[in-house]
C-alpha cells in the first residue's frame, strides 16, 4: 500500500501526460489520411508541454490534506506575505512559451504543404498517392490530372 | 478484413510502442513527486553532508571551513570552469530563522545562507549560492537554483512585477529574439508555397 | 472534383454580432499586452489582436476582408515589429562586444538619468519589447489566415506552373 502510494499516487499527473502522449502518436503511426495524422501531432505537442508545466505547481499536499494548498501565479504583489500564499514557479513557463509558437508555425506550414499535395493528385489517403506514383514511374509519362 | 483508413501494425511499430512505454515508466521513478517544495526544480539541490566537528562556531563567526570549502571546489564549482570562487573576504554568511518570509518564499528551515559578492558590472550585490543546514550532527551544503534568484531580485533590479515576463523579455532576452524570427520565417513559408501567379 | 457554387444566404444577426465585437476584442488584446503591470506580454496580447481580425474575415468573405487589411499595411507591420526587437538586440551586443549575458543597453542611455537603471529596463521591456512582438504575431497570423482560405475558382483547368 506504501508502494501504491508512493509510486503511482504522488506523480499522477506524469502518468496522465504520457497516456495522451501513446495515444498521439499511434494516431500518427496508424492513420492514412493526411490531415488526420496533423491532428495527432498538434495533440502530441501540447500534451508535451502539459508535462513539463505541471513539474512546477508548488504546495499542494496529497497524502495529509487533500489538495487545499496550492501556488498562485507568479506575480509579486504586496499581500501575499500577510495571507501566507506560496509563488509557483516561473521557470517551466518562460521555456515552453517558445515550444508553442513553434509548434504553432510548424502546423502552418504542413497545412499549406497538405494543399499542395491536393491540387496535385487529387486525393489525400496514402496509398492512393503511393498508387499514383508508382504509375507515374512506370508508364514515364505525365499523370492524368495534372494542375499544378 | 481491417477497416479501411488504418494501416496493418506490424511487429516493428509494436515494439516501438512497448520500448516507449518500459522507458517512461524507469523514468517517471525518479522524478520529484507533484507540489514538492523543496525539489530540486524548485528550490536547491544537495550536494553533500559532513561530520559536524565544532564547525558551526567557525560559521556563526563568518567563516567558511575549509574542509566544506575544498570539497566544493573539488565537486567542480572553481575558477577553471568559470564559477565564483570562495576566497577572503568575498562572501558573506548570514543566520535565518525558520518562518521567516524573505523574497517571495517562506523558509521551513533555520540555516545559514551563504552569499558571494560577483563584481559585475549590473549586479552590485551579493548573490545567494549555498544553503547549510545542521541535523542530527551533521551538516548539509545544498546549492541554490535559478528561479529563487529570479523571484527575489526582480522587484529591484528591474521595475516589472510579473516573474513570467521579467524572465523571458529580460534575464533570456536573446532567446526570445531567435523566436520572432521564427515566426517571421513561418508567414514567408506559407506566402511562397501558396502564390503562384502574383494574385493576392 | 470541383462543385458547384452555392449561393451563400446573408444573416442578420451574425453580421451585426461581428460588426459590434471585433472593435472590443482588439481593444482588451491591447490591454493584455501592455496593461496594468504588463500581465500578459508580447505573444498573448498579439493572439487576441489576430482573433478581432480573423473574426471579421470568416463573417464577410476573403475580398470585403482584403479591403480592411491591404497587403502593403499588413507587410508593414510584420517588418516593423521584427524592425524593432532585433534594433535594440544587436545594438546591446555591439555595445558590450559580444561579451553580454542579458540585454544591457539601459546602461548606455539617456534615459537612466531621468529614472534609474531598473526604470529603464522595464521601459523597454514593457514598450520596445512587448509592442514588437505583439505587431509581429498578429500581422502573421492573419497573412497566413489569407492564404489558407483563399478559394480559386478557375484554378483546376489545366494549367501549367
Amino acid at each position: 500500500m506504501e508502494w501504491l502510494i508512493q509510486h503511482v499516487l504522488e506523480k499522477y499527473n506524469f502518468w496522465v501526460a504520457m497516456l495522451i502522449i501513446i495515444i498521439s502518436l499511434t494516431a500518427v503511426i496508424v492513420k492514412e489520411n493526411l490531415l488526420k495524422k496533423l491532428i495527432g501531432l498538434s495533440i502530441f505537442q501540447t500534451a508535451m508541454f502539459l508535462w513539463y508545466v505541471s513539474l512546477g505547481d508548488v504546495g499542494r499536499d496529497i497524502l495529509t490534506t487533500w489538495g487545499l494548498k496550492t501556488g498562485t501565479p507568479s506575480i509579486l504583489w504586496e499581500e501575499a506575505a500577510e495571507k501566507g500564499y506560496i509563488y509557483a514557479n516561473p521557470l517551466p513557463n518562460v521555456l515552453m512559451l517558445t515550444g508553442i509558437v513553434v509548434s504553432a508555425a510548424t502546423t502552418a506550414v504542413a497545412l499549406a504543404i497538405v494543399i499542395r499535395i491536393y491540387q496535385k493528385y487529387g486525393t489525400i489517403e496514402e496509398d492512393e498517392i503511393i498508387e499514383k506514383e508508382m504509375e507515374f514511374e512506370r508508364e514515364g509519362g505525365e499523370l492524368k490530372n495534372a494542375s499544378s | 478484413m481491417r477497416p479501411r483508413g488504418m494501416k496493418t501494425l506490424t511487429s516493428f511499430s509494436i515494439t516501438i510502442a512497448i520500448l516507449l512505454t518500459a522507458l517512461s515508466i524507469y523514468v517517471v521513478e525518479d522524478l520529484p513527486a507533484f507540489g514538492d517544495e523543496n525539489s530540486p526544480v524548485n528550490k536547491h539541490v544537495k550536494l553533500f553532508s559532513v561530520d559536524a566537528d565544532g564547525m558551526a562556531e567557525s560559521l556563526n563567526a563568518g567563516v567558511l571551513p575549509t574542509e566544506i570549502k575544498s570539497r566544493i571546489e573539488k565537486m567542480g564549482f572553481n575558477k577553471e570552469e568559470n564559477y565564483p570562487t570562495l576566497e577572503e573576504g568575498n562572501y558573506k554568511i548570514e543566520y535565518i530563522e525558520k518562518g521567516t518570509w524573505l523574497g517571495g518564499r517562506l523558509y521551513t528551515d533555520s540555516g545559514w545562507d551563504v552569499l558571494i559578492h560577483e563584481g559585475e558590472i549590473f549586479y552590485n550585490e551579493p548573490q545567494q549560492y549555498y544553503f547549510i543546514k545542521e541535523m542530527n550532527g551533521n551538516l548539509t551544503v545544498y546549492r541554490y537554483n535559478w528561479p529563487v534568484r529570479v523571484m527575489e531580485r526582480t522587484e529591484e533590479e528591474t521595475a516589472i512585477i510579473n516573474a513570467v515576463g521579467s524572465g523571458l523579455a529580460d534575464y533570456r532576452g536573446y532567446d526570445t529574439m531567435g523566436e520572432e524570427t521564427v515566426i517571421l520565417t513561418g508567414a514567408i513559408g506559407v506566402i511562397l508555397l501558396l502564390r503562384r501567379r502574383g494574385r493576392l | 472534383m470541383t462543385p458547384e457554387r452555392k449561393v451563400y444566404k446573408r444573416d442578420v444577426i451574425i453580421e451585426v454580432t461581428a460588426k459590434l465585437m471585433s472593435p472590443l476584442i482588439l481593444l482588451f488584446g491591447l490591454y493584455v499586452m501592455i496593461g496594468t503591470g504588463g500581465t500578459g506580454g508580447g505573444f498573448q496580447g498579439g493572439t487576441i489582436l489576430a482573433t478581432g481580425f480573423i473574426l471579421y474575415i470568416t463573417v464577410f468573405g476573403s475580398e470585403k476582408g482584403r479591403e480592411k487589411v491591404p497587403e502593403s499595411v499588413n507587410a508593414f507591420f510584420k517588418s516593423f515589429g521584427l524592425f524593432l526587437y532585433n534594433g535594440a538586440g544587436w545594438i546591446c551586443i555591439l555595445f558590450s562586444l559580444a561579451a553580454a549575458q542579458w540585454l544591457n543597453m539601459p546602461a548606455f542611455w539617456p534615459v537612466t538619468d531621468f529614472v534609474g537603471i531598473a526604470g529603464a529596463r522595464s521601459f523597454m521591456v514593457a514598450y520596445m519589447i512587448s509592442v514588437g512582438i505583439g505587431l509581429t504575431v498578429m500581422a502573421s497570423f492573419v497573412s497566413q489566415y489569407f492564404d489558407l482560405a483563399w478559394k480559386e475558382d478557375d484554378e483546376m483547368e489545366g494549367d501549367e506552373g
